[in-house]
């Protein structure tokens, strides 16, 4: 989505202190590492997810088991959009059964995509508890959705858009509020 | 690339990036056969009717298994239960299924163009299931998906198809689209099977296979229907199985790890031999799995999505 | 009483084309010539000059009615697809002031009180002159010839089981024998059925693409091959119905070099659209014989002129809308034709120079005329006046409410074609003006 730039809400620094914050978040709210899983939502959730588990690594020495989740499937709008939205696969190469699941994404908006990533997530098993871990909350909930760990709180307009670009999918770190060109 | 299609009709109309849009698809798919919870929401609502005038439990069971998972509701208008066999035409029953406002029509029959047809008709999107000896674009790209997981591409690989050519939607379909690929395909077969108007497909022809079988990636046999003794075809079955049929033995003349697809039901120690079917190098229980998955993505393609442009 | 005034005349019978005035009286020709205007009163008589209509045709041409010698119209039977009313006033928008009614219609035409039937038809209709063709054998079984003495004299003017081919030689041999006794040719619709074994159209590369049951060019230039043969040995008259390959052309030219009594027919569409044109939904196009090569093409129009093929014929074959609204394989043969086919054999042959407009008028009037002994085909002095007047600047889309026929399956609905009958008479009454049929 196109729009025109009008300020930067977080930069390279910013970014890691946040997943560095999060990652201390969820090793202390979890009271260790026991039974933890990181699952990202894709595409942004994913190296968001992969960061959090090489900082935990850093400081618990335990590589958290990391799997990746496609909710295109569970979209609720899938018949009123006009494109086609390219499905990628779902690899969760462990069983979820019984387990702490940490969700991540990158930005936490009207709660849609985070309902869509519960489903796709229950349907591959039952965990004991599930998580939310977002970079950004920018307000405007449509579901009585809320995250256990986030970034930052942007408050925005709906005409915004928040812009998150990682160094894995477009070559650098940093998150851009835009304003909708109308 | 758009997705511009609302059905799936031959394998004429689509792009080389289209097909391996599908094959892109399924794959996703088939991780979600291999779950135990083998069900989705996406299609919640939706109702996709399969119209079946030629009886195949498998090509029917694998589309409404297909739907299913996808979470449509799927409802058989087959020729048994319905109207279609007091002689209702087509035109009729196609205006009956647009009255019942269904999402997607699934059709087989046993007259080339039937799809076509429906297609002009309906609003709805149509999958063509085979239709009389024009095509049978599903069993093709599911083939496509198998061969581009086994042999990791087309370009350069050689595929031979070997039987009933003149008679056979699923090698009309294979070439047309193994073409688009790059692979490159020889058809095999008797002359009575393979006329000469076959080379219309612009594929090299023999009816020698044991000339055609080294260097081959993939070896295809198809279904002989075996009443076309009785039309002369071929003299006799014993005859066309050692001309033509598939053994363990023969396929060392491959000189390579060749794989053997039949699209099914086989008739074993005819066109195959039970050696070879249940061999190593048979993906033909894969081809099966692989239909689900192809399906589901087509179905997807069709009404999962819109049809503007496909995004990332 | 007509005077048709500077109408470019075609009549192949005296060979001639030109400008020139036409004079009808009492239902026949009077006299064809290029007239002083004070002369005129004089051939018609003074005392009749009031009822002397003028026809302004400077521009048009002016030829004998064309005879059509294969139409199917359906009646008895099948009138949801046309009957005799509707397919006679189809014929005289098309230019057709005579047909010969095929005999499959339901029940087929095979004893003198069903020929009498079409006949009389015909004649309430007051349109075209309908000539009944009678079937060969029984009930179209192709086992016992038909009582083809009595049906000859209930007005049958050939005798063919069209629709199907007899299988049978030694009855086609025995046909030809016995009909020597009515002088009537038959007509011979050439199809071995083991060949064509249910194909739905020519088999070739085209059908190999469609994936559609091909019938082989065989199928029916055996059969051509077989019936001459079978006439020149029995000594009988043979007709051949719609040519459409290039050695069943070969074979007649041969026969007719043999001194074998064989004539010929090829239908406009044969020469119009190929097996390329064919495609899945085009049943429109769906005819038998199917529509052939572009190679039958070529051969069917050196045949018809170098004289190996005798006539056009339009093999009219009506059917529903809702017949032809199905999968290519189920729909049923044929070409709706009787009022486009002059229209195209003009815009495509004639204007595009490959069939000089004397030679259409030859094939589609002198000689069916000659071959199965009719009236017309002439404008000569005292023959009767079946005539049309033909505009090949008029423009018309064809489209159901214009068509007289009852169906619509023609190739040509919602197209523009150039050049069509403006006037028909028949008999000397004119039938149809300004594209309209005239009812009594
Ligand atoms: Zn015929």
């Amino acid at each position: 989505m196109e729009g025109i730039p009008k300020n930067r809400i977080m930069d390279e620094d910013g970014i890691r202190r946040a997943i560095s914050r999060i990652s201390h978040e969820i090793v202390e709210k979890n009271k260790g590492t026991k039974d933890l899983l990181l699952i990202g939502i894709r595409t942004r959730g994913v190296p968001l997810a992969e960061r959090i588990q090489k900082r935990i690594a850093e400081f618990e020495k335990v590589t958290l088991p990391l799997g990746l989740l496609d909710i295109t499937l569970y979209r609720d709008d899938l018949s009123t959009i006009d494109v086609q939205p390219v499905l990628h696969e779902t690899r969760v190469p462990f069983s979820i059964e019984g387990k702490t699941v940490i969700l991540v994404d990158d930005v936490l908006f009207t709660g849609r995509t985070a309902r869509a990533a519960l489903d796709a997530l229950i349907d591959l098993g039952r965990p004991q508890k599930i998580q939310l871990a977002v970079l950004i909350d920018r307000g405007h909930r449509e579901l009585p959705i809320r995250a256990d760990y986030v970034g930052k709180n942007v408050p925005t307009s709906r005409r915004e858009i928040v812009s998150v670009c990682l160094q894995e999918t477009d070559g650098r770190d940093e998150v851009l509020l835009l304003e909708k060109k109308s | 690339m758009q997705w511009r299609h609302k059905d799936l009709l031959d394998l004429d109309t689509l792009t080389a990036e289209e097909i391996r849009h599908i094959i892109k698809t399924a794959q996703p798919m088939k991780e979600i056969l291999s779950r135990p919870m083998k069900k989705l929401p996406t299609l919640r609502g939706k109702n996709v009717v399969l119209l079946f005038y030629e009886s195949s439990t498998r090509t029917r069971t694998s589309f409404e298994t297909a739907a299913k998972i996808l979470g449509a509701d799927t409802t058989n208008f087959s020729v048994a239960v319905s109207s279609v066999n007091k002689g209702e035409s087509l035109l009729d029953t196609a205006k009956t299924l647009q009255a019942m406002n269904v999402d997607l029509v699934i059709v087989r029959h046993s007259s080339s163009g039937a799809a076509e047809f429906l297609a002009n008709v309906l609003e709805a999107g149509v999958i063509n299931g085979g239709d009389g000896q024009h095509a049978h674009p599903t069993q093709a790209l599911l083939d496509f998906y198998t061969l581009q997981e086994k042999l990791g591409g087309f370009e350069g690989k050689k595929i031979v198809i070997v039987g009933d050519i003149l008679h056979s939607r699923v090698a009309r379909s294979n070439v047309l689209g193994l073409k688009k690929l790059g692979a490159d395909v020889t058809l095999v077969g008797p002359p009575t099977l393979l006329p000469d108007e076959m080379k219309y497909l612009g594929v090299k022809l023999s009816y020698d296979l044991d000339k055609e079988l080294p260097g081959a990636d993939a070896v295809m046999a198809l279904r002989l229907q075996l009443e076309r003794q009785q039309s002369g075809l071929f003299p006799s079955i014993r005859e066309y199985s050692k001309l033509y049929g598939l053994s363990l033995e023969r396929l060392k003349k491959t000189g390579k790890k060749t794989i053997v697809m039949h699209p099914g039901p086989m008739n074993r120690g005819v066109e195959i031999m039970s050696d070879l079917a249940d061999s190593v190098q048979s993906v033909i229980e894969e081809q099966v799995t692989n239909g689900v998955a192809v399906r589901m993505a087509l179905i997807y393609l069709l009404i999962g999505g819109g049809t503007g442009n496909v995004v990332d | 009483m007509w005077w048709i005034k500077k109408a470019l005349v075609l009549d192949p019978a005296q060979g001639y084309t030109g400008e020139r005035d036409v004079l009808v009286k009492d239902g026949f020709i009077l006299k064809v010539g290029n007239f002083l205007e004070e002369d005129v009163p004089e051939f018609f008589g003074q005392e009749n000059l009031e009822g002397v209509k003028i026809v302004e045709a400077a521009g048009k041409y002016l030829f004998p009615g064309l005879i059509d010698v294969h139409v199917h119209l359906r009646e008895p039977g099948q009138e949801d697809k046309e009957d005799i009313r509707s397919g006679s006033r189809a014929a005289v928008r098309g230019g057709f002031t005579s047909v010969l009614a095929m005999a499959n219609t339901k029940p087929v035409i095979d004893q003198r009180a069903l020929v009498e039937f079409v006949r009389l038809q015909g004649e309430r209709a007051g349109m075209a002159r309908v000539y009944p063709v009678a079937a060969v054998t029984k009930g179209f079984q192709g086992q016992e010839l038909v009582e083809m003495m009595d049906i000859r004299e209930g007005g049958a003017v050939a005798f063919s089981d069209d629709g199907l081919g007899i299988q049978n030689a030694e009855i086609m041999r025995l046909a030809f024998e016995y009909a020597k006794l009515t002088g009537c040719p038959i007509i011979s619709h050439c199809e071995d059925e083991n060949l064509a074994a249910r194909g739905v159209m020519r088999r070739g590369e085209a059908s190999a693409r469609l994936g559609l049951k091909g019938i082989p060019a065989s199928a029916e230039s055996v059969m051509v091959a077989r019936d001459v043969l079978l006439a020149g040995e029995a000594g009988g008259k043979l007709h051949i119905a719609h040519v459409s390959t290039k050695e069943s052309v070969m074979i007649i030219r041969t026969a007719k070099k043999l001194g074998i009594d064989v004539t010929a027919e090829v239908n406009p569409h044969h020469l119009l659209f190929s097996d390329q044109d064919v495609g899945l939904t085009r049943t429109d196009l769906k005819v038998n014989p199917p529509l052939p090569t572009k190679e039958d093409q070529e051969a069917l129009l050196e045949g018809l002129l170098d004289g190996t093929i005798d006539m056009l014929a339009t093999d009219h074959a009506p059917h529903t809308w809702e017949e032809k609204a199905k999968p290519f394989p189920e729909a049923p043969f044929g070409i709706n034709s009787l009022e486009t086919a002059l229209a195209v054999v003009w815009q495509e042959l004639v204007e595009k120079g490959k069939l000089p407009a004397l030679k259409v008028i030859e094939l589609w009037s002198r000689n069916p005329a000659q071959r199965f002994n009719l009236p017309g085909g002439t404008l000569e002095t005292g023959s009767p006046a079946d005539l049309v007047l033909f505009d090949p600047a008029y423009k018309e889309r064809i489209t159901a409410e214009s068509m007289e026929s009852k169906a619509q399956n023609t190739p040509f609905l919602g197209q523009e074609l150039q050049g069509f009958p403006v006037m028909t008479w028949v008999g000397g009454k004119l039938v149809m003006a300004d594209r309209k049929v005239i009812c009594n």
